[in-house]
């Protein structure tokens, strides 16, 4: 760097970059533990109220003697979580497989839909979510299925199958095709070459379109809101739905638990990665 | 490697995605365009009669009895795409000169805050955007900040403004921003930059000339990625927009979910598919020309 100063600034613009992308998660965790229901940033004390109360377990609520509407939306919150897990486990295990199997597809084999496929398997990525959810809504509606969990997973397999073919085929490409070769000189049928030569090289690869598909299903808001039933309400849209009916301490434990969550799955994430390296 | 021919194993993996996309994702899109020219039905159903009015109602024709043309929508498609374009270059002007800093850190501490940027992509959106809504209401941080500090007497109204929904869209697009920027500037001939300097350019024609061209792939790409999905974007103005602060996203919940009038909502969703097209035609366009992959 020509110029000290000039340095100093950037670092300075810099810093202040990160502080305005943390500053608000620190603001909602700090919120978290304050007793004063009303005014949140009034500091009226350090309390583990909004926590307990999460889980039924505090005798402190914030709508007025409402007690037992808390206690009912802690099974709602918890049957929200419950919904938002099944769904991202069989979302991603259904896109990982999809994925996958297209990403092979197009790296290994010649064929003359192939720029076509690597075209159209952009767009559901692309395609603003409002747009997908309103066409997934008509189309279950107007073929009489009804709206359920199956319905939610099939809305995010849509997406996120895109997401998985994008990992994992960066993976193939960076892989060595000679090893396939070989086995292949060697008298490996095309199936035993495939699942025992190139699947387990592409493993990291598919971990990583995995995780990002399960992160991403855990997420979604927009699809869900159009295409879920009336019983299966994930955590984000029920995280939503209280915003709307207003802002209670509650939601800020709720939110602060997301927040560690996802720290957590983002740094298992980078361990991933940092192993698939070696 | 010579790549194999058709084979059985190659339909068995190609046709999973080939159902599942053509079910799930060409056939809704399809319902869409053909429920935008169905006539409303009165009760919220469609009565399955050609009818173009959903999209005069829009762009302004109407019959004037049954229909009429209201240059409110218009007027909100127009802020939207206001909106994404003013996301777009704040994202930009934000992130690209910290991606020049990032790039010129020791391995460790690049590696460090690469890791801070993708961070709050693994952390719940809805959460996100609920931190803004705490430090902007009245009696947030925000206001309550500049008021000790005696900058401001009254709590100022951001909450529930077209800045509000700006600033939240932003806040959620850093990352689609940063991560394209990066990749360019990372790959930046640093010496081409020393040279040009060294022949006696000055910094502007060195910037214009050399630093600029060379990370233009990762600016329109991530333009993009930050344009795409602010278009039709409705959560953002949901939680921290107010009547001011609507857009074409809310206007196609609205029609789905309170006035229920499919068609209607269904041109709306055509009209934000047609642009989210036209974007990415004319961006795969430019990178072909480029002859890059952009």
């Amino acid at each position: 760097m020509r110029n000290p100063w000039g340095w100093v600034a950037l670092t300075g613009f810099s810093l202040l970059f990160f502080a305005f992308i943390y500053a608000p998660l620190f603001v909602i965790i700090g919120y978290s533990f304050n007793s004063n229901p009303v005014n949140m940033m009034i500091w009226e004390g350090f309390t583990l109220d909004w926590y307990t109360g999460l889980f039924g377990l505090s005798d402190r609520a914030t709508g007025v003697g409402n007690r037992a509407a808390y206690i009912e939306s802690t099974d709602q919150m918890l049957a929200a979580l419950r919904t938002s897990l099944t769904v991202a486990f069989f979302t991603t295990t259904i896109s990982t497989v999809i994925g996958t199997a297209t990403a092979i597809a197009l790296a290994r084999y010649r064929f003359r839909a192939r720029g076509f496929y690597n075209g159209f398997l952009m767009l559901p990525m692309m395609m603003p979510d409002i747009v997908l959810g309103i066409g997934l809504l008509i189309f279950f509606v107007t073929l009489g299925i009804k709206l359920s969990l199956l319905t939610i997973i099939i809305g995010h397999c849509t997406f996120l199958t895109s997401y998985v073919f994008i990992i994992v085929q960066a993976r193939i490409a960076g892989l060595d095709p000679a090893l396939e070769e070989a086995s292949a000189d060697l008298g490996a049928s095309e199936w035993t070459t495939l699942r025992k030569v190139l699947l387990p090289q592409l493993a990291p690869g598919i971990m990583g379109g995995a995780l990002l598909a399960f992160v991403i299903s855990m997420d979604d808001l927009v699809i869900t809101y159009f295409i879920s039933g009336v019983g299966d309400t994930t955590l984000p849209v029920f995280i939503f739905g209280m915003i709307r009916r207003g802002v209670k301490p509650e939601i800020n434990a709720i939110a602060t638990l997301i927040i560690l969550a996802s720290v957590v799955i983002a740094a298992i994430g980078l361990w991933l990665r940092s192993r698939k390296t070696d | 490697m010579a790549l194999r021919r058709q084979s059985v194993i190659l339909g068995a993996l190609l046709a999973p995605v080939t159902l599942f996309l053509g079910v799930f994702f060409v056939l809704p899109l399809l319902i869409i365009a053909v429920f935008s020219f169905l006539t409303p039905g009165l009760y919220g159903g469609v009565e399955w009669d050609f009818y173009h009015w959903n999209y005069g109602r829009v762009f302004g024709w109407a019959d004037g009895i049954i229909e009429v043309y209201e240059p409110i929508y218009l007027r909100i498609l127009l802020r939207s795409l206001t909106f994404a374009a003013m996301t777009v270059i704040v994202t930009l002007i934000l992130c690209y000169p910290v991606a020049f800093w990032v790039s010129s850190l020791p391995d460790r501490w690049r590696l460090v805050f690469l890791f801070l940027i993708t961070l709050p992509f693994f952390s719940s959106l809805i959460v996100r955007l609920y931190a803004w809504l705490l430090i902007l209401k009245p009696t947030g941080l925000f206001n309550s900040v500049l008021m000790n500090l005696g900058v401001i007497g009254q709590p100022l109204e951001i909450l529930y403004t077209p800045t509000a929904v700006v600033l939240g869209m932003v806040y959620v697009m850093i990352p689609f921003m940063f991560l394209p920027l990066y990749a360019s500037v990372d790959n930046l001939d640093r010496a081409q930059v020393e040279a040009s300097l060294d022949l006696g350019a000055n910094r502007v024609q060195t910037f214009v000339k050399v630093i600029l061209p060379q990370t233009l792939s990762g600016i329109l790409g991530g333009a993009v990625i930050v344009f795409i999905p602010s278009v039709g974007n409705f959560i953002v103005p949901d939680v921290l927009g107010g009547a001011k602060g609507l857009m074409v996203g809310n206007l196609v919940e609205q029609q789905f979910l309170s006035s229920r009038n499919w068609p209607f909502g269904s041109a709306l969703s055509m009209i934000i598919m047609a642009v989210v097209l036209t974007v990415l035609l004319v961006a795969v366009a430019r990178a072909k020309k480029a002859g890059g992959h952009a």
